[in-house]
């Protein structure tokens, strides 16, 4: 047994063969999003700027048509439709943001204050729900607020709705659909910056101003910074996006960006004008979360990544 | 004493978002036993919807292409996954920014877009050359991809929270590089890829959008067919059927959770 | 694979022939970093407890990968019992580890821990737990070996790193700072269970730290390390009363370092004075420092018969127990000395001393 039946080679630290380690291990899931996911978007991009043919389908020559189209230029001239649909998916998606972040604010505070043992079942409690189907979720709150239920019963009592109606489908269904997905992404980030929260700057902050709400104002609020704005984007990126709650609790006249582009590729069959509101959707993603890096970066805490 | 105010608030306020958090869902559990046909009233208790579930064709197809999909595409997934979460962990000293960004992409890719790319993509290669026609191929392929980072981020989390020197510990100890792959990477890693593969699961069987776009004709899934029926008309099978997905979602979810919980314990 | 599974020798006594290690002109450079070892050529004798010793970057802990094999040299040889094993693999190199970190495997229990080596190399399950159990019992583990990793103390886990290591009896054992996370009583207890234990086995160890004293206790001998050379190599008194230039004598703990000024016929002059030395520097050498250390110094009102003489200041005194160290001023230079605390009365801050220091006892080293 003088000579070693194994070479150095595999061991050695020399680039060559680390290289082909690296490669051998991620290439299977590399190859595979590239060519199901990065290949596919591009395709859609690409369909974005090619013209509507007459079954729906892309074609040559490229052009700017469907962006146009988006913009609400027609064959009958300029009608607002679209403009409205894409005006009403932002906001739609800054007031369920806002009011997510309403309620999730203090629900993180008070999960983060209590005994330790029941904070794991607190924030099991809250993520339970958004594991259960989403369309099955929005098909709850059909139940809850069609015609005749006890919820819509009091909404035409007080005479928000009038008789025989039901909440939905409203703008006001969709809101309460999208706060309901999403308010368990805003409560973790939130829970966890106020865990890592420096009580000692708190108390120092009531020993320094006294007032509680100053305190607050100083102590505490710029430490949940990080986590507040983790929330708002892991909530208003896929709000933006979202397909089913409009579509299921919004009918015709709460259309979101998601419905749109959905419809040009089914009904509508317009594969560039869904192609291009993709492409926008596409863009405000990566506008969303450049923002999150710069601004995280500069609290200083923009590597959390809540999954 | 206003601070104790302050705190039963607080408590009051939590328990109006749980009840906010659960009602949907305890409606539909509710109807589900309804013996009337109404959303707006409960008439007592009945099984009937639950024994018409068993005589619907279209649902067990249903349930059948959703355990096929969830399976066949959670096995693919956490073996292409680990490998990345492995490459990712033995050469993070590197730049991998490029990896991190790729592995990201199908995380924050709004699902509508995720979907009709893959469809729009489908169905040209279908039409130029004839292959991968919306399938249950397709909505494999497409689960895959979407399952992928979750089961790689598990693996990766599970290595960094190992003390590196275990593997050379292994290789000191006459490991030939085959017995530790089966005596010290495997079994360390066996909680992570028993979370991985429910979580895997449980995003596919929790999908909807991406299954709907690149889904055939003949491929429905159970949230595909529960989205059918809402809108051919809000029917109390309905409730049965999303009553048995509640339940069993949050079955595979808690067994993840105390997999992983296990698994971070060692 | 030259270790015979079969070996049933008992842990007491030589377990088998220790093996020599020598290495030639060992190199390694890491990518972009600075040079870790630069050309290291040494000899450790078998069933020698052999330690190397140095600061925390002087290519120590390199030098110990490479013998286990996880570290390849980019140049240089490496033989083991006079096999050349530069290239081998650490899974077949008859060469344990016990790391800082003890690096034991979260998923197997105590006992499962100590026969993962046997495990691997195919040794049969029966004669795998009597080597174990022998283990255990000579290693006091006894009561421990059906517990989880995660149930042990810093002193256990240490102890079941060291049987996992010797349970698979080893031409060399190598160990990595491995009393480094313990706290000072039972690190000096475990210094002398490891140096019995390696007396006891005859089996050849290399440890790796950056105590000196914990060197120095549990040593044959001693190479001292920096920047990727060896600088001196000899036992613990010889490093420590001859270091062979400033840095050793610093390393080892030394403070009172002379530049030589000038040497004329028998006399030194540096900062302090002059000196006589016996023997006395040639005339050459008259470059270099010199080292008095702390102990040698003597303090009293006269000076004894053959010894050099100066008179100080006490500027500082330091109470340690079983000794004080002074801080002097000689001619405007600093001086320590130690004196063994007999109970007689202490000198005070501002007290002038005469010191006594024997012409033996001043070292000339290389700057």
């Amino acid at each position: 047994m003088a000579d070693s039946p194994y070479p150095l080679a595999p061991y050695s630290h020399s680039l060559s063969p680390d290289t082909r380690h690296l490669l051998w291990s991620v290439a299977p899931g590399v190859v595979w999003i590239v060519i199901f996911l990065v290949l596919p978007s591009l395709y859609l991009i690409s369909v974005a700027f090619m013209t509507n043919g007459p079954y729906g389908q892309p074609q040559m020559p490229l052009s700017l048509a469907s962006f146009r189209q988006l913009a609400g230029f027609g064959f009958l001239g300029w009608s607002p439709g679209n403009l409205y649909t894409l005006l009403r998916s932002l906001w739609q998606t800054l007031v369920a943001t806002g009011l997510v972040v309403l309620i999730a604010y203090p629900i993180a505070y008070h999960i983060s204050t209590c005994r330790r043992q029941w904070r794991a079942i607190m924030l099991l409690a809250v993520v339970v729900p958004s594991w259960t189907n989403q369309v099955i979720r929005a098909f709850g709150w059909m139940n809850l607020l069609s015609p005749g239920t006890p919820i819509s019963q009091v909404a035409q009592f007080f005479g928000f709705i009038g008789p025989n109606m039901g909440l939905y489908p409203s703008n006001f269904a969709v809101t309460l659909g999208l706060m309901y997905n999403f308010l368990p992404f805003m409560v973790l980030p939130l829970y966890a910056a106020f865990e890592k929260l420096d009580t000692g700057l708190v108390e120092a902050a009531r020993d320094l101003y006294a007032s509680p709400l100053r305190a607050f104002w100083h102590a505490v609020f710029p430490q949940t910074l990080p986590g507040l704005l983790a929330g708002t984007v892991l909530v208003s990126i896929p709000a933006f996006g979202m397909y089913v709650i409009p579509e299921l609790l919004g009918g015709g006249r709460a259309m979101m960006l998601g419905n749109l582009v959905a419809s040009q590729f089914s009904g509508g069959s317009n594969w560039p004008l869904g192609a291009a509101g993709a492409l926008i959707m596409l863009l405000a993603t990566l506008g969303g979360l450049y923002a999150m890096r710069k601004v995280g970066k500069r609290l200083g805490g923009g590597e959390e990544v809540v999954i | 004493m206003r601070r104790s105010a302050f705190r039963r608030s607080l408590t009051l306020f939590w328990w109006l978002m749980v009840a906010f958090l659960y009602l949907p869902l305890g409606v539909i559990v509710l109807y589900s036993f309804n013996a009337a046909n109404s959303a707006a009233y409960f008439a007592g208790f009945s099984l009937r919807w639950y024994e018409r579930l068993l005589g619907n064709d279209q649902l067990l197809t249903a349930l059948g292409n959703t355990l096929v999909l969830g399976v066949a595409s959670s096995v693919i997934a956490l073996v292409i996954g680990t490998l990345i979460g492995y490459g990712m962990y033995r050469h993070r000293r590197r730049k991998l920014g490029w990896l991190i960004a790729l592995i990201y992409l199908p995380i924050v890719m709004p699902d509508i877009v995720f979907g009709i790319s893959e469809m729009a993509f489908f169905i040209t290669l279908d039409r130029e050359f004839g292959v991968l026609g919306p399938s249950l191929a397709t909505m494999i392929i497409a689960h895959v991809t979407f399952q992928i980072p979750f089961v790689a981020l598990i693996v990766y989390s599970r290595f960094v929270g190992l003390d590196p020197t275990l593997f050379e510990a292994a290789k000191d100890l006459y490991a030939s590089p085959f017995q530790r792959a089966r005596h010290f990477l495997l079994p360390t890693l066996k909680p992570s890829l028993v979370a991985a593969f429910f979580l895997a699961f449980t995003l596919s069987v929790d999908d909807f959008v991406i299954s709907f776009f690149t889904a055939g004709p003949e491929n429905a899934t159970l949230p595909i067919y529960i989205w059918g029926a809402i809108r051919r008309g809000v029917s109390p099978e309905i409730n049965a059927i999303a009553t048995l997905m509640i339940l069993s979602v949050a079955i595979a979810a808690v067994i993840s959770l105390l997999f992983n919980k296990e698994s971070r314990r060692n | 694979m030259t270790v015979s599974p079969t070996a049933s020798t008992a842990p007491e006594g030589a377990v088998r022939e220790a093996s020599s290690i020598t290495l030639d002109g060992l190199r390694k450079r890491f990518d972009g970093d600075a040079i870790a070892l630069d050309g290291v050529d040494l000899t450790i004798h078998a069933g020698e407890f052999f330690t190397l010793l140095g600061p925390s970057g002087c290519g120590k802990t390199t030098l110990l990968r490479i013998l286990a094999g996880l570290e390849a040299p980019d140049d240089g040889t490496l033989t083991i019992g006079g096999r050349d094993v530069t290239t081998t693999p650490p899974h077949l190199r008859s060469v344990n580890t016990v790391f800082q970190s003890y690096a034991l495997f979260p998923h197997l229990s105590v006992s499962e821990n100590i026969a993962f080596g046997l495990r691997m190399k195919g040794v049969p399950v029966d004669e795998r737990r009597a080597r174990v159990d022998r283990i255990a019992e000579f290693i006091k583990l006894g009561a421990l070996l059906e517990r989880g990793v995660n149930q042990l103390s810093g002193g256990q886990r240490q102890r079941v790193a060291l049987a996992r290591a010797l349970v698979c009896e080893p031409d060399v054992l190598l160990l990595d700072e491995p009393l480094s996370a313990l706290d000072a009583g039972l690190r000096t207890q475990l210094q002398v269970e490891l140096q019995r234990t390696q007396k006891r086995l005859g089996m050849t160890f290399v440890f790796v730290t950056h105590d000196q004293d914990e060197a120095m206790v549990m040593s044959d001998r001693i190479a001292v390390l920096d920047n990727g050379v060896i600088q001196q190599v000899g036992p613990p008194h010889e490093v420590y009363e001859r270091p062979i230039n400033a840095f050793v004598a610093k390393f080892m703990g030394h403070v009172n370092l002379f530049a030589i000024e000038a040497v004329d016929a028998d006399r030194v002059t540096t900062g302090l004075g002059e000196l006589v030395m016996d023997p006395p520097l040639e005339k050459s050498g008259h470059s270099g420092v010199l080292l008095i250390r702390q102990e040698v110094v003597e303090l009293g009102h006269a000076v004894s018969e053959g010894y050099n003489g100066l008179e100080g200041v006490v500027k500082e005194r330091h109470y340690r127990g079983s000794r004080i160290e002074y801080r002097l001023e000689i001619n405007g230079v600093t001086l320590m000395a130690t004196a063994a605390n007999l109970g007689q009365r202490l000198y005070a801050v501002d007290d002038r001393v005469t010191v006594s220091i024997h012409p033996e006892d001043i070292v000339r080293l290389n700057a």
